[in-house]
């Protein structure tokens, strides 16, 4: 039998490093594959998994090119990959459009395509009326399973998923994972992933890699599950019972140990309010109520009007009707609208806000009214409560994601922040991080600040929040106190009737 | 927007091949470019305004609406030109202004041009679809797919893009930033907007060609395509209308 | 010379791109300063010449220059400004290119940087000969072109050098920059 026959991958003492830096992200790395395996490639973020997953697909050096050599390297001559990040892989606007490119590529007739593109489409569940969809109205979840239908095209013997659910609703989780399992039946599979839950029983084998790009384990699932549990937490894996433990650890309960109302003072209150996109309106609100140390999770599907929501509190859209913060009523004006005072809206993307080149830059550029050495001894504070970097010389998009995320929180706490605003500030992030910030948030309520979080995770809004706001088709329910209501209200269609109000 | 974009009726203008389109109307403005002469210039702008006018296929509402932007520009460029261009038999003059036979001249070959631009821009904006401009430039004239793809993925991120600009401009102002003046200020907004801008655009654009290549593209490789584009009558019909248009524009320049 | 991977050629149209949109949204700003003062209006005009020297400053390939000005114009043009801000593009990105070669692409300094900018406003005021914007008093067109180029060197050398280091602090242009031969022996420590 012929060696690289017996192997769909081999790979012998890879050494790579990143340009620029001084330690080898790989030194020495052997790694295998058998034909038709499943495997599950686990470690903290930043360990060079997916640069590795790049490795073994010959994308690096082929289309990145990262200082490597390795004394052995057989790779599969066809194969796929799905990435990340949705909007990212596509090149085309229209979904037949991008499934053609492939063919395209693979010099097939224009006679032969329609069958094809349509098959793709099927093997991925992925039903739609016209082929000739925008790419642009697929949810996250449909575009990952195009993204798995233009591979499928390919034919491809060993298939490459790198955090293909990671960016997903619950949802879209589901969905992507079983096409793929339904797909992929008889290919070899090499998954890097956090959220592991729908997979876990899945695959055949985990390669659990340590901080330094090294092979920790290497072994069936339940070998790895059973005896690497304290690693798979501290590398913020999701694996499956990964909040029931949290629920059960010391910090969980005394931090919800007798946790009550902070005050009953109105900081937030909307009477008939309605947000405009231009001219047309997007969000509706009868009446809503946050009070002091509220933790209110807003809750609905894409494209409801959450985000709309935030930003209409925030004043960055136009708005009519009653809305009080402290107490007071915002006015808006025609023309130079002034944001309200003691609020502050974190965007989903952490870059999207930082303006300096430092983190202790960053959490001072806005304190207008303090004096120098006050400034910077309230960021000081800040990097401590968030654990951020304590030099603070890091230039903020030099941080990994988790950072980031922290440091957005706290560019939003100037002193005279009481009301905080998130967009889903724990998206995509893995269980260390999101417990991290969760914590955070947390210690923020305690002392009176009043958060607004959007969020899709059922997890956070059961065990965190103190009462839930749904946005469907641009409309504001509220009134859901925590006590076992949520999922009848979220999941219930009796919206209308249960509060009376109208579209 | 799109919809916006939706002729009232689709002329023969639509059905030339797009790529050709582009290269004769490319060509016929160089000449336009290089042109001194006022009469050919404003004879050119009447051609083209026959052509944007007549045969765009959209009502007269929107080319009403597209002409005041030709409208401005129009004068905007020939203003200068009138105030202060060069010229001997001077009609009025006030300070540095200087208004001459010359100048009003040059203004109005200025002005023709900047007309003749903008109907040809147009015309050809509102008769293609920018997709099909790209598989026929690479069918019938051989543009590298390279380049094709590289806009063709390009253009698709404008949307994103520019809703970024707009979140980046929120978070401007949620995070109280406040803007020198002069060019001081004009730097710290350029850069305020660019750095997270392109951060994120260089690594989308790294991200997408990675993943066409991984879907197999290949620079140079033979392939086939899903638009297969080709010429037709249409096309002898255009390139006769503009051949007839250049020459009856000539005759009229320059016939004594 | 290397030849253009597809990753750089799809990172330089993109950079060309985005710079047209941004260019767009600077124009409002532009449009309304037109009319009444043509001064300001030329001393923001080397906006215009960026885009090809600040995407050869970011990537350091040959051709990037030519070939992100084209984009750049490519975007403007479909934005409905005119086709003869192709044949503009092309030209500006020309003369910055050649600069840039002049120097065998191995000098980024501001002032190479700044001559690259001076050097698309001179090619922009020979295509403006022709077509028209230059018929001007000769004191007018000094001043007209004079403030051009010095805008062009503020824009180019100053400003796209400086905005280039601040991307090159977040660490993403490393991404895209020629692999020093260096790295690869410092695999083997």
């Amino acid at each position: 039998m012929n060696y690289s026959n017996r192997y769909a991958i081999n790979l012998t003492n890879l050494r790579l490093k990143f340009p620029g830096e001084d330690s080898l992200i790989f030194k020495d790395l052997s790694f295998s594959v058998q034909p038709g395996e499943k495997v599950l490639m686990l470690g903290p973020s930043g360990c060079g998994k997916s640069t590795l997953l790049q490795v073994l697909s010959g994308i690096v050096p082929n289309s990145i090119e990262l200082p490597m050599k390795a004394d052995e390297i057989n790779l599969p001559d066809s194969w796929g990959f799905v990435f990340q990040d949705p909007d990212t892989q596509f090149c085309m606007s229209y979904v037949d459009e991008e499934l053609a490119f492939v063919l395209e590529n693979l010099n097939i007739p224009r006679s032969d395509m329609a069958p094809l593109i349509e098959e793709a489409l099927k093997r991925v569940d992925l039903h739609l009326e016209n082929l000739h969809t925008p790419i642009l109205e697929l949810s996250q979840g449909m575009k990952q399973r195009l993204a798995l239908a233009s591979v499928l095209l390919l034919e491809p013997v060993v298939l490459f998923l790198d955090e293909p659910s990671a960016l997903l609703d619950p949802e879209g989780t589901k969905q992507i994972w079983s096409s793929i399992k339904q797909a992929t039946a008889d290919k070899t599979v090499i998954i890097v992933e956090h959220k592991i839950d729908l997979i876990a029983d899945w695959v055949d084998r985990v390669v659990l890699f340590n901080d330094h790009g090294m092979i920790l384990a290497d072994d069936s699932p339940s070998t790895i599950f059973k005896h690497y549990q304290e690693e798979l937490k501290r590398y913020g894996i999701w694996y499956p019972s990964v909040w029931d433990e949290y629920k059960e650890s010391e910090s969980f309960k005394s931090m919800m140990h007798e946790r009550e109302q902070v005050s009953s003072f109105e900081k937030i209150l909307l009477n008939d309010f309605h947000g405009f996109r231009g001219t047309a309106p997007k969000i509706f609100a009868k009446k809503a109520v946050a009070k002091t140390g509220d933790w209110i999770a807003i809750t609905g599907e894409n494209g409801s009007g959450k985000s709309t929501l935030l930003l209409t509190l925030m004043q960055l859209l136009r708005t009519e009707g009653i809305y009080k913060v402290n107490g007071e009523r915002v006015i808006q004006k025609k023309r130079k609208k002034q944001l309200p005072k003691g609020l502050s809206l974190v965007f989903q993307n952490p870059e999207l806000q930082f303006v300096t080149n430092s983190i202790a830059e960053e959490l001072t550029v806005s304190l207008h009214k303090m004096s120098k050495p006050q400034a910077v001894n309230y960021a000081a504070d800040l990097m401590q409560l968030f654990n951020l970097p304590n030099s603070g010389t890091r230039h903020p998009y030099q941080l990994s994601t988790g950072q980031k995320r922290r440091l957005s929180v706290a560019t939003a706490l100037t002193p005279q922040t009481d009301i905080l605003l998130l967009d889903e500030p724990t998206f995509g992030q893995d269980a260390r991080n999101t417990f991290a910030i969760l914590e955070k948030l947390e210690q923020l309520r305690v002392q009176g600040i009043t958060i607004l979080m959007v969020t899709h995770d059922m997890e956070i809004v059961k065990n965190f929040a103190t009462s839930v706001w749904t946005v469907a088709d641009g409309v504001l329910y509220t009134n859901n106190e925590m006590v076992g209501g949520v999922f009848e209200c979220l999941h219930g269609s009796h919206l209308d009737e249960k509060h009376g109000y109208s579209k | 927007m799109l919809a916006w974009f939706t002729p009232r009726r689709e002329t023969w203008l639509f059905k030339v091949n797009p790529a050709l389109k582009f290269i004769i109307f490319f060509a016929f403005l160089l000449i336009t470019l290089f042109n001194q002469n006022l009469s050919f210039a404003v004879w050119q702008a009447v051609l083209y305004g026959i052509l944007f006018y007549g045969f765009s296929g959209y009502s007269m509402k929107k080319l009403a609406l597209l002409s005041i932007p030709l409208a401005i520009s129009f004068f905007s460029s020939a203003l200068t030109i009138v105030l202060f261009g060069k010229g001997e038999s001077v009609l009025w003059q006030w300070g540095l202004i200087k208004i001459s036979e010359e100048s009003i001249q040059h203004a109005l070959l200025l002005g023709s041009k900047s007309l003749s631009f903008g109907f040809v821009g147009f015309t050809f904006l509102l008769t293609i679809q920018p997709i099909l401009f790209f598989y026929a430039m690479m069918q019938q004239f051989r543009l590298p797919s390279k380049y094709a793809y590289s806009f063709i993925a390009s253009f698709r991120l404008i949307p994103a893009v520019t809703e970024e600009l707009q979140i980046r401009r929120n978070a401007l102002k949620v995070r109280n930033i406040q803007f020198s003046r002069g060019l001081k200020g004009m730097y710290e907004r350029l850069q305020m907007y660019t750095v997270p801008l392109f951060a994120e655009s260089i690594r989308r654009a790294q991200r997408i060609a990675v993943a066409m290549e991984a879907k197999q593209y290949q620079m140079g490789a033979a392939r086939t395509y899903y638009y297969p584009t080709r010429y037709s009558l249409m096309d002898g019909v255009f390139l006769t209308v503009m051949a007839i248009g250049l020459g009856v524009t000539l005759m009229l320049a320059f016939w004594r | 010379m290397k030849r253009l991977k597809f990753t750089d050629l799809l990172i330089t149209i993109m950079i060309g791109v985005v710079f047209g949109i941004l260019m767009k949204f600077w124009d409002d700003l532009y449009t309304v300063v037109k009319p009444i003062l043509p001064v300001a209006r030329q001393l923001i005009y080397g906006m215009w010449f960026m885009v090809g020297p600040f995407a050869y400053l970011l990537i350091r390939n040959p051709g990037t220059a030519l070939i992100a000005s084209i984009a750049g114009a490519s975007l403007s043009a479909f934005a409905g400004h005119g086709i003869e801000v192709l044949i503009y593009g092309f030209v500006q990105g020309l003369a910055a290119e050649l600069l840039f070669a002049a120097f065998r692409y191995k000098r980024f300094s501001m002032a190479v940087a700044g001559l690259a900018g001076v050097a698309s406003c001179l090619g922009s005021f020979t295509l403006d000969l022709f077509y028209g914007y230059a018929a001007l008093e000769t004191w007018a067109l000094i001043v007209k072109y004079g403030l051009r180029a010095i805008s062009a060197f503020i824009f180019t050398g100053i400003f796209a050098v400086l905005i280039v280091r601040a991307l090159e602090a977040t660490g993403v242009t490393s991404l895209i920059r020629p692999v020093d031969k260096k790295e690869y022996t410092m695999l083997d420590r």
